[in-house]
């Protein structure tokens, strides 16, 4: 890895800004996100700011299970978003489906739609969770995961 | 030539400012998170925040003026630069001074609201157009103010010159206590032209996602954001030359120091500021800057007049 990449590869992970989605979520996962960003837990820290639009935004937090009507929105968010981007499912529901596996109108987790780079599970996540989750995933992309062999 | 183009992109140019201005943001933003009783960001925050930007895809919305739309950022980033040549730094003189050059800084420093304002204008989203619509609004709220409170001491040392207005309070600073008023508004006019609480309306992020920059990704955003932060310190500069111009004669070191002091301390009061108080509505604003404001700019003006009329006539 030359000098420049590297230099930028650091820069991405000390400046994460995210983007927080409800896919259709009990707003549960929703306030404990808003709760993670208030003074208390400080994430500006870590150089984690909360921005309005995907445009700015290098993280996009969904949470909650991907219902039908909430689909083409959820797609449309993540292509606005300029690469490189990463998303994260906050929540059971976002990682599976959780309780609302099967319902007719429930396409279930977020990764039927999209890539996910990091699952948090919880319901409703706590602030705690969601930090040590995006901590996680930016210590992934400094130091990736050997690729599990084949077998 | 060869010096020209030092002074143009070393210093006290480009580098100078792009290092100072990223120090103002960090400084702006660690203060902010102090008296909001939390640790804040690391030192090398915007400058990672900086290189992110640079290192992202950029995207230009369809139907927008590729042309105007890529062309703004530079635009916004130039004019902040060349103002700041033209301010009074740590000396008497300016880097290049004449006559007149205080209503070309006014000048310089109201250009970047209008490339946010065509920037958000071309890039075809409703949320753009309402901040750039605001970004205008607000202009013609703050500007006059911000003019008058800066022609007051003006009028006091009969002269257009940056360079020869610090000269004469130089030489008279018991004057600068008439000027203190005027300090006030232009330092909240100031607030307004940086777009910082409480008139950081055109870009509400609770209620219009980002204002005119809303569809600005990548390359462009880190632009506007650099003329953001170097037209922090330009702004800075400019209250400091006009309102507390003392000190100016030590020579570059102490001078140099006494002008970073001069800076900080104009940064913390913004910081402190911001944390103070809340976001205004548009309304508010606009009648707070024409109903308060702008009547005591010209008391102030009208002050000026009368001091000079018994004591330098």
């Amino acid at each position: 890895m030359g000098a420049i990449q590297r230099i930028v590869q650091w820069s991405r992970v000390k400046s994460p800004w995210v983007i927080h989605f409800n896919s259709g979520a009990c707003n549960g996962c929703d306030i404990e996100i808003v709760a993670s960003l208030t003074p208390r837990y400080d994430l500006e820290r870590f150089g984690v700011l909360l921005k309005g639009t995907p445009r700015h935004a290098d993280v996009l937090l969904a949470s909650g299970p991907v219902t039908r009507q909430i689909e083409d929105r959820l797609l449309r968010i993540y292509e606005q978003m300029a690469e490189p981007k990463f998303v994260v499912a906050v929540g059971t529901c976002a990682c599976t489906g959780g309780v609302f596996q099967g319902l007719y109108n429930v396409k279930g987790g977020i990764d039927r739609i999209l890539p996910v780079s990091a699952y948090i599970p919880g319901c409703p996540v706590t602030p705690n969770a969601i930090i040590d989750g995006v901590v996680k995933l930016l210590a992934s992309l400094e130091n990736p995961p050997k690729k599990a062999s084949a077998g | 030539m060869g010096t020209a183009l030092i002074q143009i992109l070393v210093f006290p140019g480009l580098l100078f400012l792009a290092v100072a201005g990223l120090a103002g943001e960090f400084i702006d933003r660690r203060l902010y998170a102090r008296f909001q009783n939390r640790m804040g960001p690391p030192w090398f925050q915007p400058l990672a925040d900086f290189i992110k930007l640079l290192s992202k895809e950029e995207l230009v919305p369809d139907g927008a003026d590729r042309g105007l739309f890529r062309l703004m950022p530079v635009f916004a980033l130039t004019a902040v630069v060349t103002a700041f040549f033209y301010i009074p730094l740590w000396g008497t003189s300016a880097l290049h001074a004449f006559s007149g050059d205080a209503i070309v800084v006014l000048y310089l420093l109201t250009i970047p609201t209008f490339t946010y304002f065509l920037g958000g204008y071309t890039s075809k989203s409703v949320y753009a157009l309402l901040g750039s619509a605001r970004t205008l609004t607000q202009l013609y709220a703050y500007e006059v103010p911000l003019f008058l409170a800066v022609l007051g001491p003006c009028l006091l040392a009969g002269t257009w010159s940056l360079s020869e207005l610090t000269l004469f309070f130089q030489a008279r600073p018991w004057a600068l206590a008439a000027n203190a008023a005027g300090f006030v508004i232009a330092l909240i006019a100031l607030l307004g032209k940086l777009e910082k609480v409480p008139f950081d309306i055109p870009e509400a992020e609770t209620e219009i996602v980002g204002g005119a920059f809303t569809e600005y990704s990548g390359r462009f955003l880190a632009w506007f954001r650099l003329s953001f932060d170097i037209e922090m310190i330009t702004g800075a500069s400019l209250l400091a030359a006009v309102f507390l111009p003392f000190g100016l004669g030590l020579g570059f070191a102490a001078g140099f120091g006494l002008y970073l002091v001069k800076i900080l301390f104009l940064i913390a009061l913004i910081a402190l500021i911001r944390s103070l108080v809340a976001r205004l509505r548009i309304d508010q604003m606009i009648g707070f800057c024409w109903k308060v404001l702008a009547p005591v700019a010209f008391l102030q003006v009208i002050v000026n007049l009368v001091l000079k009329g018994i004591f330098f006539s």
